[in-house]
C-alpha cells in the first residue's frame, strides 16, 4: 500500500507529494496545476530564523513581511514554524489575510504550541513563489522582550507548469491541493 | 540526583573561570553570537570551589555593574558547591553571563542551554 502523504500531516514533517506527481496550488483564489520535478529539505537553521524585534510589555509588532522565505519562480515551500520567545504570532498570507481563523478570532502560534504539537504540524503552511507570508507578534508577558524569534523548516519543491490543465475543465486525474494562500 | 529538563536548546559549558579580582565582574560564558539572529542563554548548572576562604559569588549579566540573574550564593572554603537545574530558576538572557566574587582565586564553571537555530 502506498504511503499516505498529505498536507498538515501529524508527526515529523514529510513531503506532501513525490517527484513526478501533480499539485494544484491554491493561490490568489485560483488553482494552478504543476508537476513536481524536485524536492529538497529546508533545515531548521539560523538563515531561516526571523527576529520580529524587541517588544514592550504587551506590545504588538507591525505586520512584517518575511522576505527571507521568498521562493524563486516555479517553486513553492512547505514550512512549519516554531516561536522561540514568549510571543504569540499571527500568520498572514497576503498582508491582510490571516491564516488559522475562525468567525470572530484568529488562533496563534506561541511558546505553548510545541507542548501540544511537538512536530508543529498544525503550524504547517505553503508559500508559492513570492506570495509572501507575514507575521505579527504580540508580547504576552508583563515585561519587555528584546527579541521575538521564529524559526522555520520544511521542504522546497521545484515545479513544471502544466498548462494543459485548468481549473475549469481538464484537470489531472490525481493531484494534491496545496493551500498556498488564505481562504477568505 | 538531577533531572534534565525537556531540551529547549543545546547544552554547552563555560571554561573553568578563576576569579581574577575581588568584587570585579568578569565574563563567565560568552553567548554564541555569530548568527544573524541572536541566541539566548538559560543557566542550568553551577559548579564553584574555593580553597582560599569562604566566598560569596554572584552570577549575572553586565560587567559594570553586574546585575544578578539569581541571588548570590555562598561557597565554604574547601567544600565544592553545585547547583543543578532542579534548583535554579529558568532565567533566560540574550547577553553574556558574568560572574563576581568577594575574593579572588576561587573557581566557577556553568553549564548553560543555548536557545536558537
Amino acid at each position: 500500500m502506498a504511503k499516505e502523504l498529505h498536507t498538515y500531516k501529524a508527526g515529523p514533517i514529510e513531503q506532501v507529494v513525490m517527484p513526478g506527481e501533480n499539485v494544484g496550488i491554491w493561490v490568489n483564489k485560483t488553482t494552478q496545476f504543476y508537476k513536481v520535478v524536485y524536492i529538497e529539505p529546508i533545515t531548521r537553521s539560523d538563515p531561516v530564523t526571523f527576529d520580529l524585534g524587541a517588544l514592550a510589555a504587551g506590545g504588538v509588532s507591525i505586520i512584517t513581511q518575511i522576505t527571507l522565505l521568498q521562493m524563486p519562480d516555479l517553486e513553492f515551500a512547505q514550512l512549519r514554524m516554531e516561536v522561540m520567545d514568549d510571543v504569540s504570532c499571527i500568520l498572514y498570507q497576503g498582508r491582510a489575510d490571516q491564516r488559522h481563523k475562525l468567525q470572530n478570532v484568529v488562533s496563534t502560534v506561541n511558546r505553548f504550541s510545541p507542548l501540544f504539537d511537538r512536530d508543529g504540524h498544525q503550524t504547517e503552511f505553503f508559500e508559492f513563489e513570492d506570495n509572501y507570508i507575514f507575521l505579527q507578534a504580540t508580547n504576552q508577558t508583563a515585561y519587555a522582550l528584546t527579541q521575538a524569534r521564529v524559526v522555520f523548516w520544511g521542504y522546497r519543491y521545484v515545479l513544471e507548469y502544466q498548462k494543459q490543465y485548468t481549473e475549469k475543465g481538464n484537470m489531472p486525474d490525481i493531484w494534491t491541493r496545496i493551500p498556498a494562500t488564505a481562504h477568505l | 540526583m538531577s533531572t534534565q529538563l525537556t531540551p529547549r536548546g543545546i547544552r554547552k559549558s563555560s571554561a573553568v573561570i578563576t576569579i581574577a579580582a575581588a568584587n570585579v565582574a568578569q565574563n563567565l560564558y560568552l553567548r554564541s553570537a555569530a548568527g544573524t539572529v541572536g541566541r539566548t542563554i538559560i543557566l542550568r548548572k553551577i559548579f564553584a570551589y574555593s580553597n582560599i576562604g569562604n566566598v560569596t559569588i554572584t552570577i549575572g549579566i553586565g560587567l559594570a555593574p553586574l546585575v544578578g540573574i539569581i541571588p548570590p550564593f555562598y561557597v565554604l572554603n574547601t567544600l565544592d558547591m553545585q547547583l543543578t537545574e532542579d534548583e535554579i530558576p529558568e532565567v533566560e538572557v540574550n547577553v553574556n553571563l558574568t560572574v563576581q566574587a568577594t575574593i579572588l582565586g576561587c573557581l566557577v564553571q556553568v553549564e548553560i542551554e543555548e536557545v536558537g537555530s
